[in-house]
């Protein structure tokens, strides 16, 4: 990697050209809070699906999701600050202060106008929308809370994140259903490339609410889709549908430069990314492998790294039978040549479909290009397709170029090259 | 910044209340024509103000071919549709050319999506029961529904992301479609805002109190609010290089953005101006170049008492002594405040006074307020020639993001 030119298009001329690196990860999950204990469970192959506690399931066909519990929101949030958030602004609050503290950061007056946040969500606080709505109808617009305002855009956890730390420059959020994380890092990245920031925290959050479940069960992509057992179970033969999840992954990004510079500890590097789309119906999963199948060749594109460079996919699976085929077509096909095919797995099977889950998934292979070693994808046991899967527990493996894979109903991909870094 | 690739604009197309097109709209800026009035689209009766910035005499079935499947489109769906193909047509890209599918994409910044129809459904559903209602009326209710629409509908393969950073989304938008063509990510980009009313909406800023119940008057001392509004706002972004090998009509340059955050307050802005000065900065430097170089400034100008006020003084601080020779002025005014779509939508306004060579007036001003003590253009629109335009747009959460256009001379060059 020594000496390697920055990753950028041949025929393009790129704004800027900074490495950039990670740093840092921060997040507040259905596996945990924290990097010590996600990381442990994670790797530990646990799962955190469970029968939803937070509210009734009695009108989805589903009773199950993937939970943050046990989350102390005063642990991380000043006590002014807190009584305006809501949930999705102190899960994303509390894990931006864990990544800065996990990369060693502190804002000051000094760097704070050079830092800032990129954050995807798909839905953003639709427990604060249906309050609003609530309100609204039943009492007419006089008895709105106008606290609850702000909050009902999907910038305010990025916003009340940059009120609690300091922080003042970038400020971004993106949405793009279940690449919005995803697209959020793509950006971070560019943005630190043009130099317009040094330290950007990129990823996304999500929450489950009662009318997000019902939804989601209504339009019929929570297993059990079948009346068979309900679970998560990515490219599993017996899978029938997602575990809705949710939770809050970030990571911290810096140029390589300034990372070198204060000797931090770099996780791994975002070489390159791939951004596409194909056309499909409104809210359908793409059945087409064509799609998915140029931008994750896009991504090593701007990597600048061929089929055989990559060691392990971050998958986008999550137990749907269309989304889960056409991925694992997609990886069948590509690699069909290489005489060392890659690690796949999904974490979505531990911490259900958060549609931002990009950010925590991030943050897992961040984690695992570090470590030398793929978490599992919990709940395959009867592989839909000859891929190398890590099943069972996790495997201790070097990890040189990884691809986290993004893939959302509506037909968009975003891809991302995680790769090791020169210590 | 010689190195980099110059992306200019060959498309517009929008959709908003003083505007059923780009033409029409470009007359109404020149005329000072007011279009915040009664707002018809759900019953006000029992708001506090009953006005706004409605688009009027909107058909999708007149504005979007039949072709295109308008099959559950939401309204945000429909305005951004129809803007987005007069912007196709307006760069003479449509029908679209096969070859440039492939690295073609659309970024959008949105607001309340479909959120106008999920009322609906949701008023509903609180009356006859989830049982007995169709949940498949929401698949339009996320913003991200607006460029899934355009970019499937003209099967396009290239980026898609929608920006939710409320007031500033659709100015971030623009900046970010032009890094992802200079990134090499996309040849073509679609980018701009939608945003359309809803009862969420004006039930929110009626809470906050921060709408004017008769016309917003920015810069006045008087003033009370701002007027809410809705628009659609699309423009074609393609590098320089490209517009001028297809021929292409050119109406100016996006220079340069930059995005910064108050850190201060959800709803109010930085009290020191500093957000909005360090984002002006920004897209100067973005742009390489100086205070000198901008002649017209559109304004944020929310005509909320204190939008206004911080405004001006974050002007006088990144300006100096120009910040007085600048005509500074906001169409709000006219189109009112269209939030999601604004930065796009203004970003015409910018456009279209490079290319049209005028200053658009700041209308229902009155009386002098001893803060705003710049030049608002408050006696109708001025002929005069501009090299660069700086547009802000301010968001709730703190989100700045100010954009420069150049004018452009040379071949293709839109010059009336």
């Amino acid at each position: 990697m020594k000496g390697r030119a920055p990753s950028m298009s041949k025929h393009h001329d790129l704004p800027g050209n900074q490495r950039v690196v990670v740093t840092g990860v921060g997040m507040v999950t259905p596996l945990g809070t924290g990097r010590e204990e996600f990381s442990r469970r994670l790797f530990g192959g646990e799962g955190a699906i469970d029968v939803v506690r937070a509210f009734d399931t009695d009108a989805s066909a589903s009773r199950l999701g993937a939970e943050v519990r046990g989350f102390q929101p005063r642990e991380f949030i000043s006590a002014k600050n807190l009584r305006r958030m809501d949930r999705m602004s102190m899960i994303t609050t509390a894990s931006a202060r864990l990544a800065l503290s996990d990369a060693g950061i502190a804002v000051t007056a000094e760097n704070r106008d050079r830092m800032g946040i990129l954050f995807g969500s798909a839905f953003g606080a639709t427990d604060v929308t249906v309050q609003f709505e609530d309100t609204l109808f039943a009492q007419g617009p006089g008895a709105v809370n106008p606290i609850l305002v702000p909050n009902t855009v999907m910038n305010a956890p990025a916003g009340h994140a940059s009120i609690e730390l300091g922080f003042r420059g970038v400020n971004v959020t993106v949405t793009h259903f279940a690449v919005s994380a995803e697209t959020a890092v793509a950006y971070a990245v560019s943005e630190i490339r043009r130099g317009t920031a040094d330290v950007l925290l990129a990823g996304g959050a999500d929450i489950l609410s009662k009318f997000y479940h019902e939804a989601l069960s209504k339009f019929r992509g929570l297993s059990p889709d079948d009346g068979e057992p309900e679970g998560a179970r990515p490219f599993d033969k017996r899978r029938n549908g997602y575990v809705a999840g949710e939770g809050c992954g970030l990571l911290c990004l810096e140029s390589l430069s300034c990372a070198r510079k204060r000797g931090a500890n770099i996780y791994c590097e975002i070489s390159g990314a791939g951004l596409g789309s194909s056309p499909v119906p409104p809210t359908a999963w793409p059945r087409d492998p064509e799609g998915f199948r140029r931008t994750f060749l896009k991504a090593l594109g701007q990597a600048r790294i061929d089929l055989p460079g990559v060691s392990a996919v971050m998958a986008a699976a999550n137990g749907s039978r269309v989304l889960d085929a056409v991925e694992a077509d997609v990886y069948e096909e590509l690699f069909a040549s290489c005489a060392d095919r890659p690690w796949v797995t999904s974490i979505k099977g531990a911490i259900g479909e958060s549609f931002s889950g990009g950010g925590i998934r991030a943050c897992a292979l961040a984690l695992s290009v570090e470590k030398g070693g793929l978490p599992p994808t919990v709940g395959l046991e009867r592989p839909v397709a000859p891929l190398n899967f890590v099943t069972g527990k996790k495997v201790e493996t070097n990890l040189r170029h990884t691809v986290l894979s993004g893939i959302s109903f509506g037909g968009t991909y975003v891809c991302l090259v995680f790769s090791r870094c020169a210590k | 910044m010689n190195r980099k690739k110059r992306i200019v604009i060959t498309g517009m197309g929008t959709k908003n209340a003083i505007g059923g097109n780009v033409s029409e709209f470009a007359r109404s800026l020149e005329e000072g024509v007011c279009g915040i009035s009664q707002i018809d689209l759900f019953d006000t009766s029992e708001f506090r103000t009953h006005k706004g910035g409605q688009v009027k005499d909107f058909d999708p079935r007149r504005s979007i071919p039949e072709e295109f499947s308008r099959k559950r489109m939401s309204r945000a769906d429909a305005l951004s549709m129809a803007a987005a193909l007069e912007a196709l047509n307006d760069a003479g890209l449509y029908p679209l050319p096969e070859n440039i599918k492939e690295n073609m994409g659309v970024a959008i910044g949105g607001g309340a999506g479909g959120l106008l129809e999920a009322e609906s459904f949701y008023a509903e559903m609180l009356k006859k029961g989830k049982e007995r209602s169709k949940y498949s009326r929401l698949s339009s209710l996320f913003c991200a529904s607006s460029s899934d629409r355009i970019a499937a509908s003209l099967e396009l393969l290239g980026p898609k992301a929608t920006f939710m950073t409320a007031c500033s989304a659709g100015a971030t938008a623009l900046g970010y479609a032009r890094d992802l063509i200079m990134g090499g990510h996309a040849d073509l980009m679609i980018a701009g805002g939608v945003e359309p009313m809803c009862r969420l909406t004006y039930a929110a800023f009626n809470a906050l109190k921060s709408v004017d119940e008769d016309v917003c008057r920015p810069f006045d001392r008087n003033r009370s609010g701002l007027s809410l509004g809705e628009a659609s706002a699309i423009l074609v972004l393609e590098p320089l290089q490209a517009a001028q090998n297809r021929g292409a009509k050119i109406y100016g340059e996006l220079m340069g953005y930059g995005v910064t955050c108050d850190s201060f307050h959800m709803t109010a802005p930085d009290d020191k101006a500093s957000g909005a000065a360090r984002s002006m900065r920004a897209a100067l430097a973005d742009s390489g170049l100086t205070v000198e170089d901008i002649d017209y400034i559109n304004a944020h100008g929310t005509a909320t008492p204190v939008n206004d006020q911080t405004e001006t003084r974050a002007i006088k601080e990144v300006f100096g002594s120009r910040a007085y020779r600048i005509p500074v002025s906001s169409t709000k005014s006219m189109h009112a405040h269209t939030l999601g779509a604004s930065g796009a939508l203004e970003g015409i306004v910018s456009l279209l006074a490079l290319a049209k060579r005028f200053v658009p007036p700041t209308i229902h001003w009155r009386e002098r307020d001893p803060e705003c003590d710049l030049d608002y253009v408050t006696e109708g629109a001025r002929s005069m020639g501009l090299r660069a335009v700086l547009s802000n747009s301010f968001a709730f959460g703190g989100n700045n993001t100010t954009v420069v256009f150049g004018r452009y001379e040379g071949q293709g060059a839109v010059h009336e």
